[in-house]
């Protein structure tokens, strides 16, 4: 019974606000525990201008226990799972209070978008990326918000129409272009090396023991295309 | 001129007195942090407000919140003890407030947690 008063409350608050950025909205006019929550991403950061989806499911519990989040919108973060959008937030978990609401939990979304914590990972690989090759980490960010986050159809997408940008994907999988390009000159086709790199977790080729990758990587692929 | 008075209401108001009313806390806020209802309403699981429905002031943060929505938030083993607003560990006065089950209840769940706290020091430490 609180739990529907509260929740109420939060949404008329919500949209009587315009300042915050943040919104919610009932998946169903009748169910007031599942809602969707729409932010966009902070400036200066890989995910500006990408409109950011977010799952909300209210236990019973609620406000005693913290409401369950996960992004709907593919994104690439180190404490987002780039898979199935689960999120590593404390706020969302042991450190949950009542007096936070489904607003300001999505403000913290938002602010975790700006600062990233790869030191305690929701996303290994994406951890691994963001600390050794930060610059292929924004590299991947931005064009997972291009062709997943945008919305105006006038700025975004070119992933949309085709691989309009070279390496665009290679780049969904926040693989190094030059990599595939170089199997591909081989003679082996580009899915398939694709397919071989994610699968082997191989993102670039620029590492320590470089000839010894590319072989391993042969091997996979001449297996693939047996 | 004689008036009669045959018959009449005595009308009064009354508030919580908020710990912000001390000027002990920089600014007032009138609903309670838990159940976002004012103080001067009930918490959602009553019907009338006043005594049967009372507050309670943390003695070390000057938070105040409806009993009946603290001892929720302190039922939850994931509270650890702690006000929601400032995480300082939640106490009252029982000075300050009348001798009531809610209360007692509130006392027992408040030391549930600070037992709860120096057992885990203790293993901690060893």
């Amino acid at each position: 019974m609180s739990r529907v008063k509260r929740i109420a409350k939060e949404l008329e608050e919500c949209r009587q606000d315009t300042q915050s950025g943040v919104s919610l909205e009932l998946n169903n006019e009748n169910d007031l525990t599942h809602l969707t929550g729409y932010f966009k991403g902070p400036p200066g950061t890989p995910y500006e201008g990408g409109l950011f989806q977010v799952d909300i499911n209210i236990p019973n519990e609620y406000p005693f226990k913290p409401p369950q989040m996960k992004f709907l919108t593919k994104i690439y973060h180190p404490n987002i799972s780039s898979v199935t959008g689960a999120i590593c937030l404390d706020i969302l978990k042991d450190a949950w209070t009542p007096i936070l609401t489904l607003k300001n939990s999505l403000i913290s979304l938002q602010s975790l978008l700006q600062s990233p914590e790869p030191n305690d990972p929701q996303d290994a690989e994406v951890a691994k990326q963001y600390l050794s090759n930060k610059e292929g980490f924004v590299s991947t960010a931005t064009y997972w918000t291009k062709i997943y986050a945008y919305t105006d159809s006038s700025s975004a997408a070119p992933g949309s129409a085709g691989g309009a940008v070279p390496g665009a994907d290679a780049a969904v999988f926040g693989i190094d272009n030059e990599a595939v390009n170089q199997f591909e000159n081989m003679g082996f086709p580009r899915d398939k090396t694709i397919q071989v790199l994610n699968r082997m977790g191989v993102k670039t080729l620029n590492v320590s023991n470089r000839s010894e990758l590319e072989n391993r990587v042969l091997e996979e692929l001449l297996q693939e295309c047996q | 001129m004689k008036v009669n008075i045959v018959d009449w209401h005595g009308v009064a108001t009354w508030h919580w007195k908020l710990a912000s009313n001390d000027g002990k806390a920089g600014y007032v806020d009138e609903l309670c942090g838990i159940c976002r209802v004012p103080f001067d309403g009930t918490c959602p699981n009553c019907k009338f407000p006043g005594d049967d429905c009372p507050l309670v002031l943390g003695r070390g943060c000057i938070h105040n919140f409806h009993v009946h929505c603290i001892l929720k938030w302190l039922e939850q083993e994931a509270s650890k003890g702690l006000c929601p607003m400032c995480r300082q560990v939640f106490v009252h006065d029982p000075e300050d407030n009348p001798h009531s089950e809610e209360f007692e209840y509130l006392q027992q769940l408040e030391d549930g947690h600070r037992l709860l706290r120096e057992k885990g020091e203790t293993t901690y430490e060893e």
